[in-house]
């Protein structure tokens, strides 16, 4: 798997929460060669089957997000766009920022900064809030009410590109570098025997209310899931106690939020495999669509495995391409013979 | 001409930095008379020669005063202004203005406004316009004003009251030394009255490289510390005497010509108090790097509110300063 | 013309390492000039004669140099501590990608996720010196392989045309004024024009020391952007001026009062040939004209900019209408210096 081909032209795709429509399409092309089956289904969510062929196996769902953060149209003024964001939207990476609003044909937006003279020097030591802020579009105020509704949506301008020799930087990594990795991943696993139907879950809406991963997980009924999603990755301005090291291998979610025995399996497979991995506690919200899958109609076993990510929710979010392979091994490892080791609740 | 009635004719032309021509006028009306030479250069400074075959001294004197000039015209006919120079909106609101057209008006503050942090951008004038209509028929965006304020002397006829003091009584000072001048001058001796000094010394700058001088004498206003309250930021009271120059923010003087000033003033029986100016510039500051250097000192004439639009000076001070001047003008110089 | 705007926003030329767009205007220039030459502070000064031979009497200048980063540090994690180049708000700049050296390196100014951000934190944006570019290096060994102390970086925006007649492009801020310049020089010219392509405005308008210096001429015009502030919520005397109306004819601006008979003539060209133009109705910033104003025994000088909105950010916008404007106008004020000189 080519992750930065990938990655290439999935992170291109406009997605924000809602409007994941072409994203969707894609990641089911891309889908479609390693299952038996892929379905959209009503929120817009895709999923594919891979049956294992045996009578009353256990159902493994594997679940990554395709929705990225973004914005929407919410007034109009002067020609210029008000907007207000789609999921947990940093406003210090507005400034000067370039947009794509999702109009028929995409236009180009860029989110107006103020020039020094009208600003006194504390102002600039301030971040702007949102609600301040408004996005050059080019237009008359006529124009832009008639070409760019009340609610269309809007994200960053950018793809996905190389960072050194290892690493790749673009937007919405947050989640479509995970989702890469369980195409990986399947891709690992072609051919061979397994134990569970695997059900292979590229969400809608996670940034905002998990809306999809509800949903799918409602109608596949699964037994166990892995929720693979990201988690922050160090740099130089963040603590070190709350990031993992790019480079420095999968990250296994333990707390809660994971069952015992999953995270317990998935630390003994990077054992056999000899591969570094990353111990990431969390005492109650794992921030992933695993809250809400665990909890599904009568409760499924879950394990969150993450893949650390710089800049997260910017529209330069930074992964190592080294640690995605990892992830993908790992993951098909851990899913090799795993059937056996499904409890039975009495 | 008596210093106070140079104060009060030069008070009536308009010229705030960038647009002095009208005050340049009077200057070069005033001047003919004592001038071997006279020129404006491409700045618009004034160039007043009195030949001499002894060393170049380039006396330095700002004609420009501060003020306002038009950026914006309301709807409603109100003026945005911007500055010309050092104007604090605190020391200026609700001030009487007039244009070069004689058209008057008040600035004002906003009245959301922090008087505290006032900036010039809350303030407007208003020239009693209803629209901007009405307002374009009197000024256009780029027209210039100044204080419109009132010249008198109080302190048993000592102290005099008016705006523009800066640099005003300096331009006075040096065209009273022109007038007492003897015909035939040891120095050659340039008198520039200079343009754009208050937005920061520009005409100056340009004028020194033309002239090349070897001596150069700004002429100019300084602080005082003599007042209730006073921050103690200037060296030098009211009624002290000329003030010999030692340092400003923009120039070192060169030790030598404060020592011939000293010296001068010791023969000449003038009082004078010495300036250490913290917080200000003066033309001395353009010329004394001029080319390869010049050796440059000022002589200064103690005021209290500067750049307020009501400024006071002591008279006998500036009298004192040009006797100063006089005698640096036609003093033996060493060849530099 | 545009296109060549398009060209010349594309190149990189942070104040002080100039030689990509240098090397690129000296290329198309020299075909149609007389004389040629670089200076010591990275100047291109262009001379070429016209029909009436003026010679050194009438200069134009354009700057060639935009805003940018150097590095300063290189961290044992491989990060690289930098400053920016020129008059920078750092709250355009965090987040957005840059290219470095001439190795052109991408990078990205970082800044750790919101997620990790206390609610005092967020409401204040770091100061340069905790800001950091991320070259993906994994150490610092492997960073002194590609970059090194006081390599230059330069925003990244590729230009594109968008909304009714405007441009978004990087650099437009001078790379503008530089186009108008080389269209003039390939036209057959009124009189004599020595043109400036000078280095290191955006540090201090350092180039113009030394070009105005040499050149000696009667007359300047300076060939710039300015800033636009139209936006909403911004009050209506705050604004300065707006693509789409025009070139800026100044009287004054933070640096300079301009010549009021250069500014009369250039506004009255306009008028007269039915060319829209606009006023700074702000006083605010500054450019070349200040150090050329005030060179030798005084020079006079008048500025003509483009309004250009998000000056000195990696996303600038400029109306394509009023760069073909500013080059209609600046041939008129050469026809106008011909008569008058």
């Amino acid at each position: 798997m080519d992750h930065q081909e990938v990655l290439g032209r999935l992170c291109a795709l406009a997605g924000p929460g809602g409007f994941e429509g072409t994203v969707a399409r894609e990641a089911a092309r891309l889908l479609e060669p390693l299952v038996d089956r892929v379905q959209v289904d009503r929120m817009g969510s895709v999923v594919g089957l891979r049956s294992c062929g045996k009578e009353s196996a256990p159902k493994l769902l594997l679940d990554a997000h395709l929705d990225e953060i973004g914005f929407l149209v919410t007034g109009h003024e002067e020609g210029f766009l008000r907007i207000a964001p789609l999921g947990g939207v940093d406003p210090r990476m507005l400034p000067d920022r370039e947009l794509t609003i999702l109009t028929q044909p995409p236009m180009l937006g860029v989110v107006a900064c103020l020039p020094p003279h009208i600003q006194t020097r504390e102002d600039m030591d301030k971040s702007q809030p949102m609600k301040e802020m408004v996005v050059d579009v080019g237009l008359t105020q006529e124009e832009a009410q008639r070409l760019v509704p009340i609610g269309t949506p809007a994200v960053y301008r950018t793809g996905c590109a190389p960072l050194g020799e290892d690493l790749l930087c673009g937007k919405a990594l947050d989640d479509r570098a995970c989702f890469a990795i369980l195409l990986d991943t399947l891709e690992r696993l072609a051919g061979e025997e397994l134990d569970v139907d695997l059900y292979v879950l590229g969400s809608t809406q996670e940034e905002t209310h998990s809306t999809g991963a509800i949903t799918a997980a409602f109608g596949v009924m699964p037994d166990l899931c892995v929720a693979v999603d990201v988690t922050h990755g160090d740099s130089p301005d963040a603590p070190k106690d709350k990031t993992f090291k790019l480079g420095g291998g999968p990250v296994i979610g333990v707390g809660p939020n994971c069952t015992r025995w999953m995270s317990k399996r998935l630390e003994r497979k990077a054992k056999e495999l000899d591969m570094d991995c990353q111990i990431e506690v969390m005492a109650g919200h794992s921030g992933t669509n695993g809250w809400d899958l665990q909890i599904s109609r009568e409760g499924v076993a879950t394990a969150v495995l993450s893949l650390p990510l710089r800049y997260m929710h910017t529209p330069v979010e930074t992964a190592s391409r080294a640690d995605m392979t990892d992830c993908a091994r790992l993951l098909a490892q851990f899913i090799r013979d795993i059937g056996k080791e499904v409890p039975s609740y009495a | 001409m008596e210093l106070i009635e140079l104060i009060e004719t030069l008070n009536t032309a308009h010229g705030p930095s960038g647009d002095e021509g009208g005050v340049r006028a009077v200057m070069e009306h005033l001047a003919k008379p004592y001038a071997d030479e006279m020129t404006a250069d491409t700045l618009g400074n004034l160039i007043v020669r009195k030949k001499g075959s002894g060393p170049k001294v380039m006396f330095a004197a700002h004609m420009d005063s501060i003020g306002f000039i038009v950026t914006h015209i309301e709807k409603e006919g109100f003026l945005r202004v911007g500055r010309l120079g050092g104007v604090s909106p605190k020391e200026v609101i609700y001030t009487p203005v007039r244009f070069k057209n004689g058209l008057r008006g008040v600035v004002v503050p906003e009245e959301k406004a922090d008087f505290g942090k006032l900036k010039l951008d809350e303030c407007f004038l208003d020239i009693g316009a209803r629209s901007e209509e009405e307002a374009k028929k009197l000024v256009r965006v780029g027209d210039t004003a100044v204080y419109d304020t009132a010249v008198f002397i109080n302190g048993g006829g000592s102290q005099v009251f008016s705006p523009y003091l800066d640099n005003r009584i300096s331009c006075a000072i040096l065209l009273s030394v022109l007038e007492r001048l003897p015909a035939h001058c040891p120095n050659d001796l340039y008198f520039v009255f200079t343009v754009q000094e208050e937005v920061g010394l520009r005409g100056s700058r340009t004028a020194a490289f033309g002239v090349d001088p070897d001596y150069g004498v700004a002429v100019d206003v300084t602080d005082v510390d003599d007042t209730p309250g006073s921050e103690k930021s200037g060296t030098t009271q009211l009624g002290k005497g000329a003030a010999i120059k030692v340092m400003d923010s923009s120039v070192i003087c060169h030790p030598a010509v404060v020592a011939k000033l000293e010296e001068l003033a010791r023969e000449e029986n003038i009082p004078v108090q010495r300036d250490i100016l913290r917080a200000g510039g003066t033309d001395a500051g353009a010329i004394h790097i001029t080319r390869s250097g010049v050796r440059t000192g000022g002589i200064s004439v103690p005021c209290r509110y500067i750049h307020t639009p009501a400024e006071a000076v002591d008279l006998t001070d500036a009298l004192a300063c040009a006797d100063l001047a006089l005698a640096f003008a036609q003093a033996e110089l060493e060849e530099c | 013309m545009l296109e060549l705007v398009k060209e010349l926003c594309a190149l990189n030329g942070v104040s002080g390492a100039e030689e990509e767009v240098r090397d690129f205007i000296r290329a198309k220039a020299a075909p149609y000039a007389d004389s040629i030459r670089t200076d010591a502070l990275g100047n291109l000064i262009v001379y070429k004669k016209g029909k009436k031979p003026t010679g050194n009497k009438v200069l134009l200048a354009a700057h060639m140099d935009e805003v940018g980063v150097i590095v300063t540090k290189i961290t044992d994690e491989g990060f690289l501590k930098f400053d920016f180049v020129g008059g920078v708000d750092r709250r355009v700049a965090i987040g957005k990608p840059v290219v470095l050296g001439e190795k052109k390196v991408p990078g990205i100014i970082g800044l750790k996720a919101i997620h990790l951000v206390s609610r005092e934190e967020e409401k204040k944006v770091p100061k340069t010196d905790s800001l950091y570019i991320d070259i993906g290096a994994k150490d610092k060994e492997a960073a002194e392989q590609l970059v090194e102390l006081g390599t230059y970086g330069a925003f990244v925006g590729t230009p594109e045309e968008f909304g009714t007649g405007l441009l978004k492009a990087k650099a437009i801020d001078d790379r503008v004024g530089c186009a108008v310049m080389l269209e003039l020089l390939k036209e057959d010219l009124p009189l004599d024009v020595t043109f400036a392509f000078t280095a290191q405005e955006e540090v201090g308008t350092r180039g113009a020391f030394g070009a105005a210096f040499s050149v000696t001429p009667e007359v300047a015009l300076v060939l710039e952007t300015t800033t636009a502030a139209d936006l909403p919520g911004v009050e209506d005397h705050r604004k300065v001026c707006a693509p789409g109306k025009g070139p800026v004819i100044s009287y004054m601006d933070g640096g300079t009062i301009y010549d009021r008979e250069l500014f009369e003539t250039l506004r009255d060209l306009a008028e007269d040939n039915h060319i829209p133009w606009q006023t700074k109705e702000y006083i605010a910033g500054g450019n070349d004209a200040r150090t050329i104003q005030r060179s030798k025994k005084g020079i006079r000088v008048a500025a003509m900019s483009a309004a250009v909105r998000y000056l000195h950010a990696p996303a600038s916008v400029g109306s394509t209408a009023d760069f073909a404007d500013m080059l209609r106008l600046t041939r008129l004020f050469l026809d106008r210096m011909a008569e008058s000189c």
